[in-house]
């Protein structure tokens, strides 16, 4: 044994000691991380873990009203699908009904009550209380109520149909106003009007896609965005497919091709606006042919008089024989059915156009039947029309709000700083409201010049109910519940509105503590009516029958003998449509269209739906132009060229998209991108159509004629590159699509071999 | 000419033998961890003891562990299914105490989870707890091992001739020969458990 120095020995020890203390702590850091596992303290009724608990409820993406059933586990929302028993949507759903769950789970979402502390604008806001922000709107809104100055208060909201639109009515009632609003860029007044003329009906009817074997549908992107895609693709399928030794003709009618063009048999361009005379030579056809026989003929001989098939063919630019083979195929092959909006409806002759087309199924016989057009009743609860102000309604708001006449405005939803033209001035006329209360879930355009933000459940986590319109022939409701807990401290629309109403002592007209209430009072009522196919004694067990379904229906056909009023046939035309803009400096004529997948601009802040290619385009993320190969080679462009285009009413600029199936003089965007504000993933992407839009109306509705503004279109000699997904749209030799003629087709059929599949 | 580097070892022989102890300290570190410390069976917020429930007491594991037959995890017994029972029974034990005390709290039992498998594999109780599986022989013990004997739950896995390995975690052999075992339909098949 050495002698050891203690200074050496003790230079060991220390060694030796930090070595296990580090072993030590090596193996403790490498272990597996402590987990807990917590449970619950009460066991929920309503979920176990880690299975998947599925509620029904309904999709407010957008005006259709679909059925949706909601995958939840532990208490979180995971998926959404269709609700099979809901008639609207039979356990089908778009890609915006899809992305629901980014709505409810969105980073941008406003978290709590805010008050604007800056200029409007500024984006300066400061965390209050709800008592704070409810108690100062309702304090000016009872000081307003006392000095009988009601009617200056505004209730500006998206559409909303069921309990919610009733509340609203009586709250704005109580203040002593008229001004509620439901503003929606794209609700088919024109649609509304048409039939209310032809019908007499203030509502939509039923259109029967799916018995159909004959559709002509005049510029309504059914599958795309028109009204109710959901149910139109289920009938298109159907139509297409369901049937064994039947297969739906469908033929489109419109300026460029949407997704119902590109789905249909027959694509016909007509120049824009023309559609109605289109539909009208149609009816000529059909009437000098003879298949009408009805005991108005003469009546009608004697309007269409102007409408023959050579003289319209020249104002359409679509051939004579042309128009003479829908006339013969529509009147021969029964059921048939013609539909009209979109495009065709957004003109200055729109609701003529509608008026016609309705014409059409009215000489067919196609009213009332399977695979026409079925008239709706009654609807079970209040529905939206009523209350929805054109673009000429929310010009004499902007023309009160300037005049001083607007004290409080309470925004719900909607965002008109985006979804109306910049001609309009709304933007501008807010700044001489010296109360504007935003209710909206995010931070849009408009709710960023709020003073006060109230923000709002999302619809995952709120009460309401809905009436679809149109309706599927027979009265539907359904009942939205909440299918998870509240994330952040905001609260539901009718929750808000009833604070403010107890807050001015509107006990006994709005006398519900909640809007769960409000929702259960009104749905006792329908139970208390009878019908539908839900029939229990007790209101408990029709309540809990309903939101275990989801839906309540009551599937009667109603008798429908309709009769023409004679005056209608009468005001039967279509006049030339007029343009904003002279043709000489604006030679093209703008075509906005509702994206398929952000809609009206709503979804832009999903980036599911970001990232979802356009179906036509296959373009992700951002606007681009739609241009006819002919006019993008004539002006010397191709492809990611980028262009402004300019209306008498303002400038944007996007990249060329060269699109083969658009009309030369037409040029096509979607409408949707463009945001100022509205979160991380819409801000500063693209540009907005809707900002240029000429303020042209219909005279009837004065609803916005938003396919009538003329445009230039002036490169700037920059490029941009788009992001799609598609590649080359031509074969280019590579024998992509490899194609065989009939007789090749059937020479190669006897020579092949036939196999057997084992059994 | 020779060139000796016996002298620069000399030199260097205190920073080696420093070296040499702080190594050896090391690996006594590691192994007095892994020995006495193993983490296989923490502390748990309540001294709960499978023995005296599932052993002495009889109460069969999905009593408690409810969800096993119909979920993908077995659960936790809520606070209430423990009350449930000791509003009545050994109420004056001071573990009893605790849980009640959670119980007035409203609090839930922070318990550590001890059987553990990894994010990328993808098992379901249900499957397992099935009367299919049940006729087959396996139980709950097959795979968390003797729990009623254990007052402290611990990590147990099982060697290839079925004896209980403890401290040891799961692996795939386990799956895999039982999977074999029981000619598994698809049962060793990669998307089988890695979807």
């Amino acid at each position: 044994m050495p002698n050891i120095e203690r200074r050496d020995f003790l230079k060991l020890v220390g060694a030796g000691s930090v070595g296990v203390g580090a072993g030590f702590y090596l193996r403790e850091s490498i272990k597996h991380p402590m987990e807990h596992l917590i449970p619950h303290v009460v066991a929920p009724e309503d979920f176990s873990t880690g299975i998947d608990t599925w509620y029904n409820t309904v999709c407010s993406m957008c005006a259709a009203g679909c059925g949706i059933s909601v995958r939840t586990r532990e208490g979180r929302v995971k998926k959404i699908e269709g609700n099979p028993s809901h008639p609207v949507s039979q356990g089908r759903l778009c890609a915006l009904g899809q992305a629901g769950p980014q709505v409810l789970y969105n980073p941008d979402r406003l978290t709590g009550p805010l008050m604007q502390t800056g200029e409007r604008g500024s984006g300066a806001f400061a965390q209050i209380t709800w008592d704070e922000g409810l108690s100062k709107v309702a304090d000016r809104l009872d000081l307003l109520r006392a000095a009988e100055r009601g009617n200056r208060v505004c209730l500006l909201s998206q559409g909303v149909r069921g309990h919610l639109a009733q509340l609203f009515e009586r709250f704005v009632d109580q203040l002593g106003s008229e001004r509620l609003l439901h503003y929606d860029f794209d609700h088919p007044h024109t649609l509304y009007a048409a039939n209310q003329r032809f019908f007499g009906e203030q509502r939509l009817p039923y259109y029967d896609l799916k018995n159909t074997r004959y559709l002509l549908s005049f510029g309504a992107d059914y599958l795309g965005s028109w009204i109710s895609p959901v149910h139109h693709s289920l009938g298109f399928g159907h139509s297409r497919q369901g049937r064994p030794d039947v297969r739906g003709r469908f033929v489109q009618i419109e300026p460029r091709m949407s997704l119902s063009g590109a789905a249909a048999d027959e694509w016909i361009a007509a120049r824009p606006g023309t559609e109605g005379l289109l539909a009208l030579a149609v009816a000529h056809h059909i009437l000098s042919k003879g298949y009408y026989q009805g005991a108005d003929r003469a009546d009608w001989i004697a309007v269409l008089a102007g409408y023959t098939t050579t003289e319209v063919a020249a104002q359409t630019g679509v051939p004579a024989e042309t128009i003479v083979r829908l006339a013969d195929a529509f009147a021969q092959t029964q059921p048939s059915l013609a539909i009209g909006g979109g495009s065709a409806g957004n003109h200055s002759n729109g609701v003529d156009t509608l008026v016609a087309v309705n014409a059409l199924n009215y000489l067919v016989g196609n009213l009332g039947k399977a695979g026409g057009l079925v008239f709706n009743p009654e609807p079970a609860g209040p529905t939206t029309h009523p209350h929805q102000a054109s673009y000429r309604t929310m010009l004499e708001f902007v023309e009160d709000a300037r005049r001083g006449n607007i004290e409080v405005l309470i925004v719900n939803g909607t965002n008109p700083v985006f979804t109306l033209p910049s001609a309009a001035g709304f933007a501008e006329a807010l700044a001489e409201i010296p109360l504007i209360v935003s209710l909206s879930s995010f931070l849009d355009e408009t709710t960023a010049l709020a003073d006060v933000i109230l923000p709002s459940h999302t619809y995952l986590e709120s009460w309401g109910d809905d009436f679809p319109e149109p309706g599927v022939g027979f009265p539907v409701g359904a009942v939205s519940q909440p299918v998870a807990s509240p994330l952040y401290d905001t609260r539901a629309t009718g929750d808000i509105i009833l604070g403010l109403a107890q807050r001015l002592d509107m006990n006994d007209v709005l006398p519900w503590s909640s809007m769960e209430d409000c929702i259960k009072d009104g749905w006792r009522q329908i139970h208390e009516r009878g019908g539908g196919d839900v029939r229990t004694e007790s209101f408990e067990s029709f309540w809990r029958a309903v939101l275990t379904a989801g839906v309540w229906g009551e599937e009667t056909h109603r008798e429908s003998t309709f009769t023409l009023d004679k005056s209608v046939i009468a005001g039967i035309g279509v006049q030339a449509p007029e343009f904003s803009g002279a043709s000489d400096d604006y030679p093209f004529i703008l075509h906005p269209y509702l994206s398929t997948t952000l809609h009206d601009g709503r979804a832009a802040n999903l980036p599911w739906l970001q990232e979802l290619p356009d179906p036509m385009t296959s373009v992700v993320y951002g606007s681009w132009v739609e241009m006819n190969p002919v006019t993008a080679k004539g002006l010397g462009l191709t492809e990611g060229d980028l262009v402004d285009i300019e209306s008498p009413h303002g400038r944007i600029r996007a990249p060329v998209y060269v699109y083969p199936a658009i009309m030369p003089d037409v040029i096509a965007m979607p409408i949707g991108q463009g945001h100022a504000e509205y979160g991380r993933y819409a801000r500063n992407r693209g540009v907005n159509p809707i900002e240029i839009l000429s303020p042209q109306m219909e005279p009837q509705t004065g609803s916005l004629a938003s396919s009538a503004t003329r445009v230039k279109i002036t490169a700037t000699g920059r490029r941009a590159e788009l992001v799609k997904t598609g590649g080359n749209s031509r074969d280019l030799g590579r024998n992509i699509v490899q194609t065989t003629g009939a007789g090749q087709h059937s020479a190669n059929l006897n020579s092949i071999p036939i196999t057997v599949i084992p059994s | 000419m020779n060139v000796s580097i016996v002298p620069g070892l000399r030199a260097l022989r205190p920073a080696a033998l420093v070296g040499g102890t702080l190594f050896l300290g090391l690996l006594v570190g590691y192994w007095a961890n892994a020995t006495w410390y193993p983490g296989t069976s923490p502390e748990q917020p309540i001294e709960f003891s499978h023995r005296i429930h599932a052993g002495e007491n009889e109460i069969p594991c999905m009593y408690c562990h409810t969800q096993a037959r119909r979920s993908i995890s077995a659960g936790v017994p809520s606070v209430s299914k423990c009350v449930g029972c000791h509003k009545e029974i050994a109420t004056e034990r001071p573990q009893i105490r605790k849980l009640m005390s959670y119980w007035q709290n409203e609090e839930p039992i922070p318990w550590i989870k001890v059987h553990d498998l990894p994010d990328f594999v993808h098992f379901t109780h249900k499957r397992h707890v099935s009367a299919y599986a049940r006729a087959a022989g396996i139980e709950c013990q097959t795979c968390h091992g003797p729990v009623e004997t254990m007052d402290r739950i611990r990590v147990t896995s099982r060697a290839i001739d079925g004896s209980f390995q403890l401290d040891t975690p799961w692996e795939m052999g386990l799956c895999l020969n039982c999977h074999r075992q029981h000619q598994v339909e698809h049962g060793t098949d990669c998307w089988t458990c890695h979807k």
